[in-house]
């Protein structure tokens, strides 16, 4: 009885109003036939998670990747597999531990419609072919069932997919085998390449057939007749569709489903790219204005390497960034050793690490310091350049944001001969931060006048 | 005996979370008190164990007003609920509490043994909760305490939806809550309200039941001016 006591049934009341109200076109939430819910698409702080509100519906994804060996048949490709996770908070029919049947449906045309449509190309998340490839999972959890979680746990799915950044990872050593993974800190993380963004839609069925909805909700999911969920691409390529039972559906319905999917599709593409956008601007933005107290933890950090050979290797990835050092540490390994002790390398590589290190004030900076840290040449590359110039002209709005732009105009005038400043680019901010720009803004004017 | 007025707690109308101390007992003489939902006696003090508004009928009835999904059952309320299952006694019937109440088959109006009525499973019903404590179901009766009939038993068509326990006190409140009203001047249709945070309407069309379904579920977290301007809008894209 406990069991009968916590699924959900609707009353004979809703049953027969639901059936009732679609006859005359009418949905009991005040939707036409062919509307989506609400869709609201956030991101959580760390690339790669999403979540996601459809109406009442609400699904996280999470997506992380390891290194892993291929499968045999397909040694340079990497994998991707989707787990969901049904909590019983979402609804009290869902039970603890073991899957649901909804929720293997679920996972199943997720799957179909992202890995057999090869939305993610799998070849470029090759490491080493046959040893190493990336393994991506995404997570799928259900945080409230409001209906038609298979739209919205897709959704999850692609804004966490395309959010996603993998470490970069190089391939060196004496074999050509030994795989090196940067730590972010070190290198830039890589985004998956998305050729399409396949987009489930559930449409509905009541009355034989011949009444169709699009997006039902809990309560339509539990009077419906049928059901059919087609992954359409915003092209109009059809990647899946499952139709699990229920009522027959006529060939003509399903054609005229499939061109009501295709339009809503690109749709749901263009909100989830222009979440997707908006994200990573943000996250541009906020890379260039670091914290200081991020950076003195985190530089420590080292890459890692899968087959570690010692003290000597560490080292060797650690630091990279002046070219000199790089050479002599690329060196013989049996050297490396004593060229550590040496006192000439040992002190660029204690200058290196100041200049990266960077937290403290004037006294500290080198201004004639020749060696560029990675971190600046990587402002260069940021994916939104327009954006930040844009930002810039609203100078003087943010006072805030001012001195991070003024560092981003250097990074761009470096042309304009101040080679000097584009030193500390992308290093942590200081007092000194503060004080620059009203000096560049005395510059600027002296240059007008 | 003393006919001064007790002191009200000077938390009155305001927040209160579990563990404030609401009255001190030893300051009080020989009074009673009458402690509702969310209150208890510890030693010589009343404290909350619920999150909400503390809530005084004069003179001496005190309770905790809260919004909540999940319904406790007490005595009086009056709820809708949807049959579970039928026993040769009881009706089961679910009322969005933590137990299945119990609506004896002879609870209605001239209910015998011969005429008791049939009820499908997910029938819904407006009934009275006239048992209710922690360790029993609680008992519903479709009569009045005069053994009437009063607008209890089953409803039949129309829509029924969920909301919280606030928002039906909210509908049943006096003067008429602002959504009621509003509605009421432009459409005509039935309402029943369940304490436990559901609610029925029924009208000759469809469109006006959802309309009115809508405009009460979106009207929870609104004042009442806005009510009325969110109503006004509905009814202007109906027409």
């Amino acid at each position: 009885m406990a069991m009968e006591h916590l699924r959900w049934r609707p009353t004979v009341n809703e049953r027969d109003f639901i059936e009732r109200a679609l006859q005359s076109d009418l949905r009991v939430d005040g939707r036409h036939s062919f509307d989506f819910r609400k869709l609201k698409v956030t991101f959580g702080r760390e690339d790669g998670s999403s979540e996601v509100q459809l109406g009442e519906t609400h699904v996280m994804g999470y997506v992380t990747a390891q290194l892993v060996q291929p499968y045999r048949d397909r040694p340079n490709e990497g994998t991707l597999a989707i787990f969901t996770e049904f909590s019983p908070m979402a609804d009290p029919a869902f039970e603890p531990g073991r899957p649901g049947e909804s929720a293997i449906e679920l996972g199943r045309v997720i799957d179909r419609g992202l890995r057999e449509s090869r939305a993610v190309d799998m070849e470029s998340l090759c490491v080493v072919a046959g040893k190493h490839v990336w393994s991506v999972r995404v997570d799928l959890h259900i945080l409230d069932n409001g209906g038609n979680l298979i739209d919205a746990a897709n959704i999850a799915a692609l804004a966490a997919l395309s959010t996603f950044r993998r470490p970069e990872c190089t391939v060196g050593g004496d074999d050509g085998q030994q795989v090196t993974v940067h730590d972010p800190e070190v290198r830039d993380p890589l985004p998956l390449t998305i050729h399409h963004m396949p987009i489930a839609v559930t449409f509905a069925y009541f009355g034989e057939g011949n009444i169709v909805v699009l997006d039902p909700t809990y309560k339509e999911e539990a009077v419906m007749g049928g059901r059919m969920t087609v992954t359409v691409n915003s092209n109009g390529d059809v990647c899946a569709i499952q139709k699990a039972g229920g009522e027959g559906v006529m060939s003509s319905v399903i054609m005229q489903c499939l061109r009501i999917a295709s339009v809503k599709a690109a749709d749901i593409t263009s909100k989830i790219k222009k979440a997707v956008d908006s994200y990573t601007t943000e996250k541009a933005l906020k890379k260039v204005k670091r914290l200081p107290t991020s950076v003195p933890q985190k530089i420590n950090v080292t890459d890692v390497i899968m087959e570690d050979k010692g003290d000597g290797e560490l080292e060797k990835q650690t630091v990279q960034m002046p070219s000199d050092v790089q050479q002599i540490s690329k060196g013989d390994e049996d050297h490396q050793s004593i060229k550590r002790n040496s006192p000439l390398t040992g002190d660029r590589i204690a200058k290196h690490k100041q200049t990266s290190t960077f937290i403290g004030g004037t006294s500290n900076w080198d201004p004639y310091c020749k060696g560029v840290s990675l971190s600046s040449l990587r402002l260069s590359d940021l994916p939104d350049p327009p954006t930040i110039v844009k930002m810039s002209s609203q100078e003087d709005a943010q006072p805030m944001t001012e001195s991070s732009n003024a560092e981003v105009n250097t990074s761009s005038a470096v042309a304009a001969g101040e080679s000097d400043e584009s030193q500390e680019v992308g290093s942590p901010k200081s007092l000194k931060d503060a004080i620059k720009p009203k000096h560049k803004r005395k510059k600027k004017k002296s240059d007008k006048s | 005996m003393e006919s001064r007025k007790p002191a009200p707690s000077p938390l009155v109308d305001n927040y209160v979370v579990p563990g404030d101390v609401v009255l001190d007992l030893s300051e009080m003489n020989n009074q009673t008190i009458k402690l509702g939902a969310g209150l208890r006696q510890e030693c010589d003090t009343i404290q909350a164990t619920s999150a909400g508004k503390l809530r005084l009928l004069k003179p001496n009835k005190y309770w905790i007003e809260n919004s909540q999904k999940r319904y406790i059952p007490s005595v009086e309320d009056t709820v809708l609920g949807i049959v579970v299952d039928t026993k040769p006694d009881n009706f089961l019937v679910d009322i969005k509490g933590p137990n299945l109440a119990f609506l004896p088959v002879l609870a209605f109006e001239g209910g015998t043994r011969r005429n008791i009525p049939k009820f499908e499973i997910g029938t819904l019903i407006y009934a009275r909760v006239v048992k209710a404590n922690s360790i029993m179901n609680p008992e519903l009766s479709c009569m009045d305490a005069s053994g009437k009939a009063a607008e209890f038993g089953q409803l039949k068509d129309g829509y029924m939806f969920d909301t919280s326990t606030g928002m039906s006190r909210m509908l049943l409140s006096s003067p008429t809550c602002p959504v009621l009203e509003a509605l009421g001047k432009k459409l005509s249709f039935e309402i029943a309200v369940g304490l436990n945070g559901r609610v029925w309407v029924n009208a000759p069309a469809a469109s006006t039941v959802i309309l009115v379904s809508n405009a009460i579920m979106r009207s929870e977290s609104l004042s009442g001016i806005k009510q009325r301007a969110m109503v006004e809008n509905l009814l202007e894209r109906l027409s």
